[in-house]
């Protein structure tokens, strides 16, 4: 069952007492607000989610509005997890924000038995690519194209990875475009669906993309990676796929993983294994056309 | 004068893999992981065998590396060594353990 | 008894009787992972079970969880020894004792349970006359100091018993250097010339930790007169594992230790440590231990923390926090700044404080 078949009323009733509980990849979320605002974009922009009624959750989080006392001090928005808040108070617009970010949050600091690249990653005959986040790099933006192209969204945020087997696992949740990109996007995929826009928020303005039910239907299907391509968006650049020497790539692999100093030996095999079984390239893209064409020969 | 003795710290400890030319090298001890070109790998595998004067590890290094030994060669090489002792790879030799 | 009931049993069950935890229902498991980590106790169930070889038998999400924090202890305990390697490396020219304290000490003297144990920081004591040159030395190595507000500054340096903590350039930990076990502004004057007299290599190293009983005493005294004791079940735990490892292992060690804390005048924590951690955990300490202490708190007090204790050391829950629970943890609070500083001190201090909470400081954590 998915978060689309819950009737709303009971969808609103969940949410308000205890808790909407949906599959996140490998891991289950409950969540709780009593905002009908964020409760109104969380039931259009998850419909896909899965539910896990029923199930273990992982993760416990909470969005609060909080009204101030003062009447010339306007409403905000907490966010909490098991009672505790690691972020400093949103504005009132900025709950599915807060909400989003806040899951990130939790996943990067408390799972360790998986490794955690920070790093887009999506999958093509089998196979997984992933794009590692680096300044400038579009991950998100270039991830919507390919997955509005043909490739399956493994995330625009995690690369999840077993160290024990090399498997990566799926965790397709809403993606964040940002600024520009919003445009962009719109443009390039007028049948993508958006959210609304939150303009103000600590990286600018932003709008979710829903992505396609196929993510969701199929996000307990992992698979390995082969190619490690680190994107960067250059306005007005034609297309480039250079190879990218190993150690570079492990380096930077390395360096982009959030927990791989926390798995020790672990890690350092588990990067190892990686860089060794697949092929790394530095990718300078502008067009959208060739970057997919480009992929699409990679992976055929 | 030989400069100081030093010996490589927990050498067997460590993992290292190759990637054509470079190393990294997972030390356990501190669960850090060093990026090594093959100077600084030659310097721990030189540790490794003996604690070795300054002197000799210069030598050794310029020998390995056919390179002409001048004082600019041996600041970078002690710079190198104190930065390995820093991260606990390498230590310093007590003379009157040497005996 | 409030602890024996709801949630409070359901985390007390798991630790003091792990064997009952292959009966835990989906929402049991639920509820005693987010207690557990609040009270950082993650890691010790993960060893637990492992031990006993659950982790296959319990829901995988729940034993995904438990990995997870098993790693992250694990990660913590290599940092914080290598910290004190390094520590050790930057101080050798001093030829200074430095003593390693709490959790690193706990896992040097070979206490079993410190495995899954999590660790936060490095905690070293060395003579008060080298503070300042320890503190030179490792500034001149890479340690800097954070920062901190003037007011914060000058809390630690003159107040507290220790130097602010201090964090290697390239590394993560911190490392909080005491040069005494309890608090100046406590009243009680403690000579530390005799912990570092009485210190002892850690078997099969280089670092030196406390005495057995000083260990337990400062462990004691840590808990019930340095801490606020809210969600501190940790440290309670912590005194309890001590004193079943040192009482099997040494033949007088409740002998020497009524001695060492009838000496420094230390009864009173030492007999909450032993009470509350007889009343929770069932450790086996003879009667005689109890009575043959001094400083003992009256009946009416014992009466009074017996109520507050318990509810406080336990986290709140997480969805329906008890009114009560929350009362507890605030009158301590109160207690463990009262006990620490003279009123005079403690009032600006609190008053700081709860400003700090209304404004937080643009630098504090997000």
């Amino acid at each position: 069952m998915t978060v689309g078949q819950v009737p709303f009323g009971k969808f609103i009733a969940l949410l308000s007492d205890s808790g909407l509980r949906v599959r996140v990849g490998p891991f289950n979320i409950r969540i709780n607000t009593k905002s009908v605002t964020l409760a109104n974009h969380i039931y259009r922009l998850y419909e896909s989610y899965k539910l896990a009624e029923d199930e273990f959750a992982e993760f416990h989080v909470q969005v609060i509005v909080v009204h101030p006392k003062r009447k010339i001090f306007s409403p905000h928005i907490r966010f909490f997890v098991d009672g505790h808040s690691p972020f400093p108070p949103f504005p009132q617009e900025q709950g599915l924000t807060a909400l989003e970010w806040g899951i990130n949050l939790v996943i990067a600091a408390r799972v360790s038995h998986l490794l955690l690249f920070h790093s887009a990653a999506v999958e093509r005959n089998g196979q997984v690519i992933l794009f590692p986040a680096w300044p400038g790099s579009g991950k998100t933006t270039l991830c919507t194209a390919l997955i509005y192209r043909g490739y399956r969204l493994f995330s625009d945020e995690f690369g999840l990875m077993d160290p024990d087997n090399g498997d990566f696992f799926p965790i397709p949740r809403l993606m964040p475009l940002k600024n520009e990109s919003i445009q962009v996007i719109r443009d390039y995929l007028p049948e993508a669906i958006l959210g609304h826009e939150i303009p103000k928020t600590l990286k600018g303005t932003i709008a979710h993309v829903r992505p396609p039910k196929e993510s969701f239907m199929r996000s307990e299907e992992t698979a390995k990676a082969k190619w490690i391509i680190f994107p960067k968006w250059v306005a007005g650049s034609s297309l480039s796929l250079e190879p990218l020497p190993d150690s570079e790539a492990f380096l930077l692999l390395a360096s982009n993983s959030f927990n791989y100093e926390v798995l020790g030996e672990v890690g350092f095999q588990a990067v190892t294994h990686l860089i060794r079984t697949c092929s790394c390239y530095k990718l300078v893209y502008s067009d959208f056309d060739d970057v997919i064409s480009a992929m699409n020969d990679l992976t055929d | 004068m030989t400069g100081a003795y030093w010996r490589s710290v927990s050498f067997s400890s460590l993992q290292i893999e190759e990637w054509g030319g470079e190393f990294t090298v997972f030390q356990p001890n501190s669960g850090k992981t060093h990026f090594l070109n093959q100077m600084g790998l030659h310097i721990l595998l030189c540790l490794d065998r003996a604690p070795t004067s300054e002197d000799e590890i210069f030598v050794f290094l310029t020998d390995q590396f056919q390179l002409t030994l001048d004082q600019n060669f041996s600041q970078q090489t002690i710079k190198t060594l104190h930065r390995f002792d820093e991260l606990g790879l390498i230590e310093k030799v007590r003379p009157e353990s040497l005996t | 008894m409030v602890y024996t009931q709801g949630h409070y049993k359901l985390l007390l069950d798991a630790l003091t009787n792990p064997d009952c935890l292959i009966d835990y229902s989906i929402a049991d498991w639920e509820l005693l992972l987010r207690l557990a980590r609040k009270v950082k106790l993650l890691g010790r169930l993960a060893t637990e079970l492992n031990k006993r070889d659950f982790l296959k038998k319990i829901p995988v999400r729940a034993a995904n969880i438990l990995r997870s924090s098993l790693i992250q202890a694990k990660r913590m305990q290599q940092l914080t020894h290598w910290e004190l390697n390094r520590i050790t490396w930057a101080l050798q020219s001093m030829d200074i004792p430095v003593i390693a304290l709490k959790g690193v000490a706990y896992s040097l003297v070979g206490l079993p349970e410190s495995a899954g144990r999590t660790y936060v920081d490095l905690d070293i004591m060395v003579p008060k006359d080298v503070l300042v040159s320890v503190e030179l030395e490792l500034n001149q190595r890479g340690w800097v100091c954070q920062k901190l507000s003037a007011y914060d500054e000058h809390y630690y340096r003159v107040w507290s018993h220790e130097i602010p903590p201090l964090t290697h350039v390239e590394r993560e930990i911190e490392v909080d250097v005491h040069h005494t076990i309890t608090q100046p502004s406590s009243g009680i004057k403690v000579n530390s010339g005799l912990f570092f007299e009485a210190a002892v290599l850690a078997e099969g190293t280089s670092y030196k930790i406390l005495s057995s009983v000083d260990m337990v005493l400062h462990c004691a005294v840590n808990l019930f007169q340095n801490n606020e004791l809210a969600g501190d079940l940790r440290d309670l735990l912590d005194c309890h594992d001590l004193l079943v490892f040192f009482s099997e292992k040494e033949a007088c060690f409740w002998e020497n230790l009524i001695e060492r804390a009838n000496q420094f005048s230390l009864g009173r924590p030492l007999f909450y440590a032993l009470h509350f951690s007889v009343l929770m955990f069932k450790t086996p300490v003879p009667d005689i231990v109890a009575s043959n202490l001094n400083n003992k708190p009256s009946t009416i007090v014992l009466w009074v923390m017996s109520k507050l204790v318990p509810v406080a050391l336990f986290p709140l829950h997480p969805d329906n926090p008890s009114k009560r629970d929350r009362v507890a943890r605030t009158l301590l609070y109160l207690r463990s700044h009262w006990i620490r500083m003279p009123l005079y001190l403690l009032l600006p201090h609190l008053i700081y404080k709860s400003y700090l909470a209304v404004f937080p400081r643009k630098n504090s954590q997000s």
